[in-house]
């Protein structure tokens, strides 16, 4: 086992909920994770693999969706609530748009969906809910949508 | 630079994933089974939001046993350590009447004082006697007593400075004196991983707050230059103040400050320095005065030389030290010296005996051998520890040794299997350290002896074979082979 070493300076985030993003290993990490869930569902259910790939589009759609657009703040109480208005994809970064972080983020949905759809070979009921799932990802990751909420869904009381 | 291998970094963002994934799933259906169940707050808000305290109950309470451990000792090298145990997986835990003696590898007892002393131990109990417990006011009001004047003179003797001001407690020392001495309009750049106290005290200022890449004066300079150019924010004039805020040994890391870079950076574009030497006044440099003295920095171009009594002298309380202008200032306007109560008369006069012994006026030499011990029992432990393959971090002569874990089931493996083998270890993870960087955290202190020392490597090799922590190759062991051959000879 060849032993690879990376070598991590501490970033100048002083966000604690977003700073973990910044370290080597995490694009990675993300891949992998997608790859061994496309076997465990083809595993659990012995459906097709296009069958998979979607079942695994959806589930990223809804996970990814919760997690970055739609719960605010910080799992901890240390910086005082001074990020409880900021989803997590507004606060990497600080706030900055297009930066690699946030290019990386935005292509994963876009392939999840080429490679679900190639797979399925564009039949119907697949292609209309993962084309749904991609559209309302990338829209959510535009700059322009920061801080934005649409008919105030989701803002603060 | 902390060299991480590649594939432990993996398994690390896995495993937090899935303890970060299980306790949604168990928030879940909290959440549903309380939504069944009537709630009991009569018609009041929640205290806190579910969401605020996620980390606290699904991932520190699982492994509480590895913090918060009671003591029924001083902390001396060997200290002991009260058992507890848990009825319900760890969400409350009971103590027992047991009480293991553990060899004490955790408290910040750098020189030895922590424990009864024969010098200043006899002067405590005679100033308790003299001026009791507590002086019961501010320093304002009637909480001077000779003592804290004494004790004053000698810190800014000890340290260097003209002047000194002490306060009760050295968290608040920073977190009272930020907002005093800069307000809106000014600029604090601070070290990324700078102290909590630090960080606290510059939110409340009020001033505007820039961090820069962890001791790397390069970057310090770029910060400095776009901030100086951009000017305050929204109306780009020129800064009221701009302090750079650095500490001498970051207490996580073990690391020495780059100061003498810093220093010339912060002259070149007329910044304030403010330098924190809780972990670093007492145990470092030849005569115990510092960082400065070590690195050999003229305590002149240090504008504020902050310092805490808790670590080295084995009392409590901070000190702030500086010019005679700056001094007078701070009694005038510091709120911790305004309005709290004065540093306990038994403490001041520790840290007045404790000064005394490092500099040798109480007439033996034992301060210098204090010194000699600290310095060589951090140097032995540390190179040991790396040529058993672990990753150490910190500089040569810094009593403070990491040591990195990263994953975090190995955090309570660790401690828990040291514990078993009667070594107290502090482990320390999210959110004092990045999320990825979990660490043990060794304070090495004079009053180890040899013994002790290598039967703390021995305990720490085999549980460190145990779980999996030498991510470094071990380097082979030649000495024994020469001492075979010779044998055979």
């Amino acid at each position: 086992m060849s032993k690879l070493y990376v070598h991590a300076a501490p970033p100048t985030d002083l966000n604690k909920n977003t700073e973990w993003f910044m370290y080597p290993g995490v694009w990675t990490t993300y891949i992998l994770i997608l790859f061994f869930s496309w076997l465990l569902v083809l595993s659990l259910f012995g459906c097709t693999p296009g069958m998979a790939w979607t079942i695994v589009n959806l589930c990223h759609f809804a996970v990814t969706y919760h997690f970055f657009h739609w719960k605010k703040g910080t799992p901890f109480a240390e910086d005082q609530g001074i990020y409880n208005r900021l989803t997590w994809w507004e606060q990497i970064d600080n706030g900055k748009q297009l930066t690699r972080n946030r290019k990386f983020l935005t292509v994963v949905p876009v392939v999840l969906y080429l490679i679900a759809s190639h797979t399925t070979d564009y039949q119907h009921p697949m292609l209309a809910l993962n084309t749904l799932a991609v559209f309302i990802l990338v829209v959510a990751k535009f700059p322009n949508m920061h801080k934005v909420r649409i008919f105030g869904i989701n803002a603060d009381h | 630079m902390i060299t991480i291998p590649y594939l432990t970094a993996l398994t690390t963002y896995f495993s937090y994933g899935l303890l970060f994934a299980f306790g949604q799933i168990r928030d879940l259906f909290r959440k549903i089974l309380d939504w069944w169940s009537a709630d009991n707050l009569q018609g009041y808000a929640p205290i806190c939001l579910g969401l605020e305290d996620f980390y606290i109950r699904r991932l520190y309470l699982r492994i509480q046993d590895c913090f918060g451990r009671p003591i029924a000792s001083a902390p001396d090298a060997w200290i002991d350590v009260v058992e507890r145990y848990s009825n319900d997986n760890n969400k409350t835990l009971k103590r027992t009447t047991n009480i293991n003696r553990c060899l004490n590898l955790g408290s910040y007892n750098y020189l030895g004082f922590a424990a009864s002393d024969e010098y200043c131990t006899p002067r405590v109990f005679r100033s308790l006697e003299t001026f009791s417990a507590s002086t019961c006011s501010t320093c304002v009001d009637g909480g001077t007593t000779v003592l804290h004047n004494e004790l004053e003179e000698c810190v800014a003797k000890f340290v260097g400075k003209p002047a000194a001001v002490v306060f009760g407690m050295g968290y608040v020392t920073n977190s009272a004196i930020l907002p005093v001495l800069i307000g809106k309009g000014g600029l604090i750049i601070s070290d990324s991983l700078n102290h909590n106290s630090i960080v606290n005290g510059a939110r409340g200022s009020g001033a505007t707050i820039r961090v820069f890449l962890h001791n790397t004066p390069s970057h310090l300079e770029e910060v400095l230059r776009e901030q100086i150019a951009e000017g305050q924010p929204r109306t780009h004039r020129p800064w009221k103040k701009i302090i750079v805020v650095v500490e001498g040994i970051y207490s996580m890391e073990g690391e020495l400050c780059k100061l003498p870079e810093i220093i010339a950076v912060c002259k070149k574009y007329k910044a304030y320095t403010y330098l924190d030497e809780a972990h670093s006044i007492g145990a470092v440099g030849k005569t115990g005065r510092g960082v400065c003295e070590l690195l050999g920095v003229d305590t002149a171009d240090v504008d504020i030389m902050m310092g805490t009594f808790t670590k080295s002298f084995g009392s409590c309380g901070g000190y702030i030290a500086g010019s005679k202008e700056l001094i007078q200032y701070l009694k005038y306007t510091c709120p911790a010296h305004l309005y709290a109560t004065s540093i306990s008369p038994p403490a001041a006069q520790q840290i007045i005996s404790a000064i005394k012994v490092i500099l040798g006026e109480d007439g033996s030499s034992r301060g210098a051998q204090k010194l000699a011990r600290i310095r060589e029992n951090s140097n032995f432990f540390r190179s040991e520890l790396q040529k058993m393959g672990f990753e150490v971090l910190g500089d040569n002569d810094s009593p403070i040794m990491p040591i990195m874990l990263y994953n975090p089931a190995k955090i309570p493996a660790f401690s828990r299997e040291c514990l078993k083998q009667n070594v107290a270890i502090v482990t320390v993870a999210f959110p004092a350290t990045p999320l990825l960087l979990a660490r043990a955290r060794i304070c090495i202190s004079a009053a180890h002896t040899k013994e002790d020392l290598i039967k703390a490597l021995e305990v720490i090799s085999q549980v460190g074979d145990l779980v999996g922590i030498k991510y470094f190759p071990a380097e082979p062991k030649k000495q024994q082979e020469e001492d075979g051959r010779l044998k055979l000879d």
